[in-house]
């Protein structure tokens, strides 16, 4: 074998031998609490006043409808409705990138490894839970607290991206739209 | 020479890993140890609150609720966040007065077996009881 062949191989082998069956460790701040736990919760909460328990969840479960969601599950004595949706999650400015790096790849004379594009943002995965419950600090009231998480795929159905969806905007959509949605069920019954 | 040991290595390394994936139906510790180690007793809430409390703290941790049996004292949730963590937390009535708390977390294909991971759900959620307790949402 070439020498060259040998200096890249070794270490690379090597590493291999080392890494054999090693196992992931978990995360060490895998369930603490992040600093910003505080902020992030009063995002994703609110205090709405409804007449009933029962009124305040159909509203939900027509804001999740309005929304374009899925409700998977309900479980009515705890409040907690989970829903999820899978929709477009094209992003054209990083599709063109893509393209583009596929073009200067076949450009460089090897056009049958060139596949950037199949890296491009697909669809993308929401799960949402909304917990609506009787306040404990007043009767009437409510909490409503909703959390959000999405998985963005790319054409293969590579996972590209994991996360927790944080933008204040988001949540403050949701809760515009219940408070409508509560109006609105209030004043039909 | 350096090669040649490399690859040996490398050889060994393989021949460590087994051929045929065995099924993992068992876990990796015994039943005693595992309970152990992810299991809290409460005498501060009844059950729904309780239940209310890990539902708050499973939000707290950033996961989202896949389903809960208020009946059978299951939740299961899902976390986004890197990696795909998922947990399954049981509360089960103990005499008048007591609950048990029982949660077990899977990364990935990893289950979490460590205790001090499991030490910090139960750090948060004494919390998210304290606040329960004192009637704070």
């Amino acid at each position: 074998m070439h020498r060259l062949a040998q200096k890249a191989f070794a270490p690379l082998l090597g590493t291999l031998a080392l890494g054999g069956c090693a196992t992931n460790q978990v995360p060490e701040s895998a369930l603490r609490l992040e600093e910003s736990t505080l902020e992030v919760r009063s995002i994703q909460t609110r205090k709405m006043e409804a007449p009933s328990e029962i009124a305040i969840l159909t509203a939900t479960i027509a804001v999740l409808q309005d929304m374009e969601f899925n409700v998977d599950r309900i479980e009515k004595s705890l409040g907690v409705i989970s829903a999820s949706k899978v929709s477009d999650a094209d992003d054209s400015g990083d599709n063109a990138k893509l393209i583009f790096l596929d073009l200067l790849c076949a450009a460089g004379g090897q056009p049958g490894s060139c596949n950037y594009s199949s890296q491009a943002r697909d669809e993308q995965h929401i799960v949402l839970t909304m917990v609506v419950l009787p306040s404990l600090e007043r009767s009437g009231e409510f909490s409503v607290r909703v959390t959000m998480q999405r998985a963005i795929l790319d054409t293969m159905d590579r996972i590209l991206v994991l996360e927790r969806i944080e933008a204040p905007e988001v949540y403050q959509e949701v809760f515009d739209n219940l408070r409508q949605a509560l109006f609105l069920e209030v004043s039909e019954s | 020479m350096m090669l040649r040991i490399a690859v040996i290595l490398a050889l060994i390394s393989m021949a460590g890993c087994a051929t045929t994936t065995p099924v993992d139906v068992s876990g990796s510790k015994s039943q005693l140890e595992s309970r152990q180690i992810q299991t809290r007793q409460y005498d501060t809430l009844d059950k729904a609150l309780t239940m209310r409390s890990v539902i708050a703290t499973l939000q707290d941790l950033g996961f989202t609720i896949d389903q809960a049996d208020s009946e059978l004292g299951t939740i299961s949730a899902t976390r986004y966040h890197q990696y795909t963590m998922r947990m399954t937390v049981t509360v089960v009535q103990r005499g008048e007065e007591r609950v048990s708390v029982r949660a077990n977390a899977r990364i990935g294909e990893k289950a979490v077996t460590d205790a001090a991971t499991y030490q910090d759900f139960f750090v948060v959620l004494d919390k998210a009881m304290f606040l329960t307790l004192q009637g704070v949402d």
